[in-house]
């Protein structure tokens, strides 16, 4: 069972269910420590006072805010003290549907799980899982987690609630500076055909077939460095140039596919 | 003025070859901190200390090492730990495409936008092509030296290209251990609570959602800058109701 991150309750109409915030990720990354190469032995980073040129513990940290050349420095328990009401729920403000939330906005995934073992606890957990999981759409709620609030997506996935941070609006940059090709629409022949190239290249979403190829190298070079074995790093693979004749290009992917 | 592009490479489906830019996407609005010294208002430094000598290291006497057991560690040169990026070609290969609504949203982790490159007829045909079939590429992609998985589907006028975590790194909901109620709610409450789901049905609209949070620590750092007094009042605790069908009643009927 992951690690408890925040817990409070679920708040939908009048009915609170009290929740534990886990994350739906776990991390398999292979994880590096900065050494001293003479001695081997671990970095540790410490912080100084610029000025003074003295340690400082992390109790005389403060936090500081360049306020239009203005230094401002702010207390935890001042910044504590902005903190939207009812910090402990998360209040499910309204439902939409769960196509119509762009991926873009998507940010960490967690689940919701129960909170302690009252039967009433999971009697409405349950209820909230059977009612959503009955329908396409997801609750739009927020809450607050240490020192920021997060709007989330909640919605039934295989029996658990399953809880997605989303970015503000705000937080998504607009697409229009980013270069679009110009307003050439294609001609309709050439997108039947790359249409029909990708239908012939579809398969389902299976996410199992997919390796951490990445991880998997990373191990072998650990492995052979521990048994002094040389590593060498293949070559780049060249840039391919685009297709002079694009319908040709088309037709003969078309053909390749289509013969398997 | 065109933004800065973060990569440039290309994407290949079958035969035919799109360059593209890479930009980024997102950008969190957070109120951002730097660390001072309370007593004094000085910058706080983060500095390197050799654990065994109690003294700074420069940047340059710094490896990396991976512990194999407490205190052993295998040291890794960094063309060693950039061996293991693979092939660093600048090439996004979809070997395949899938229904780009069917990607669960556990999977996203990271979303660029693909721009356009020296190709623009080739990218407007594969814009078209995915948009009109809902479909999203997959492939892989190496960026600082580490391989992703990726699903580059049509979004607005441009691409999106959305990294992916890898089905291992995500927890089953199985292994959460959930028990199940004695008695199972009741189908008038499933229902009820159904009613509500959609008597608060809306469209998606992010903008209607401000990072209130943000907005009020804002405030707080504007009147600490006027020397204003900070009140640090606690919160209050919601309650918890205990009867069910009497809770969604009387939501509905609010």
């Amino acid at each position: 069972m992951p690690r408890t991150l925040w817990s409070g309750s679920l708040s939908f109409g009048l009915v609170n269910v009290p929740v534990q915030l886990v994350s739906a990720v776990r991390d398999l990354d292979y994880h590096f420590r900065q050494l001293h190469e003479k001695d081997k032995a671990p970095i540790e980073q410490r912080r100084y006072c610029a000025e003074e040129d003295v340690e400082v513990t992390w109790e005389e940290v403060a936090h500081s805010y360049d306020l239009d050349g203005k230094q401002v420095v702010v207390t935890d328990e001042e910044l504590a003290s902005v903190q939207p009401r009812k910090t402990r729920t998360i209040d499910i403000e309204g439902f939409v549907d769960l196509a119509d939330v762009d991926p873009i906005f998507f940010d960490h995934p967690y689940f919701l799980v129960p909170a302690g073992e009252s039967e009433g606890t999971r009697r409405a957990y349950r209820l909230l899982v059977e009612a959503m999981g009955s329908t396409d759409r997801a609750a739009l709620g927020r809450f607050v987690m240490r020192t920021k609030e997060y709007l989330a997506l909640v919605r039934a996935r295989d029996g658990a609630l399953s809880l997605t941070t989303l970015r503000f609006a705000d937080e998504v940059r607009p697409t229009k500076p980013v270069p679009s090709g110009g307003r050439k629409k294609p001609a309709k022949a050439q997108v039947d055909r790359a249409v029909a190239v990708i239908e012939e290249l579809s398969t389902d979403w299976d996410p199992g077939r997919y390796e951490d190829c990445y991880r998997e190298r990373l191990r072998r070079v650990i492995e052979d460095k521990r048994k002094r074995r040389k590593i060498e790093a293949p070559e780049p693979t060249r840039q391919p140039a685009p297709a002079e004749d694009l319908m040709e290009a088309l037709e003969r992917t078309l053909e390749e596919v289509r013969s398997g | 003025m065109a933004p800065r592009s973060l990569w440039n490479g290309t994407v290949t489906f079958g035969l035919v070859n799109v360059p593209i830019k890479l930009y980024t996407a997102t950008e969190s609005q957070s109120v951002s901190f730097h660390e001072v010294h309370a007593r004094d208002g000085a910058r706080i430094e983060h500095r390197r200390i050799c654990a065994k000598e109690d003294r700074e290291v420069p940047y340059e006497e710094v490896v990396k090492g991976y512990e194999i057991s407490e205190g052993k560690y295998v040291v890794l040169e960094d063309d060693e730990v950039k061996a293991a990026a693979g092939d660093r070609g600048k090439v996004v290969a979809l070997d395949e495409f899938v229904d780009a609504s069917a990607v669960d949203p556990v999977f996203h982790a990271r979303t660029y936008y693909a721009g356009a490159g020296d190709a623009p007829e080739a990218y407007r045909l594969l814009h078209e092509a995915l948009r009109r079939s809902g479909k999203a590429g997959i492939g892989r992609f190496t960026f600082h030296d580490r391989e992703y998985l990726v699903a580059l589907r049509a979004h607005d006028d441009v691409l999106a290209l959305h990294t992916l975590r890898f089905a291992d790194e995500v927890v089953d909901p199985s292994d959460l251990e959930i028990d199940a109620p004695g008695r199972k709610p009741a189908r008038k409450e499933v229902e009820m609570a159904r009613k509500l789901i959609d008597s608060l049905h809306e469209d998606f609209d992010p903008a209607a959602y401000a990072d209130t949070y943000r907005d009020a620590v804002l405030d707080l750092i504007r009147r600490k800058a006027q020397g204003e007094d900070i009140d640090l009042d606690a919160q209050e605790e919601p309650e918890h109701g205990d009867d069910l069908a009497a809770a969604l009643e009387a939501s509905l009927g609010s």
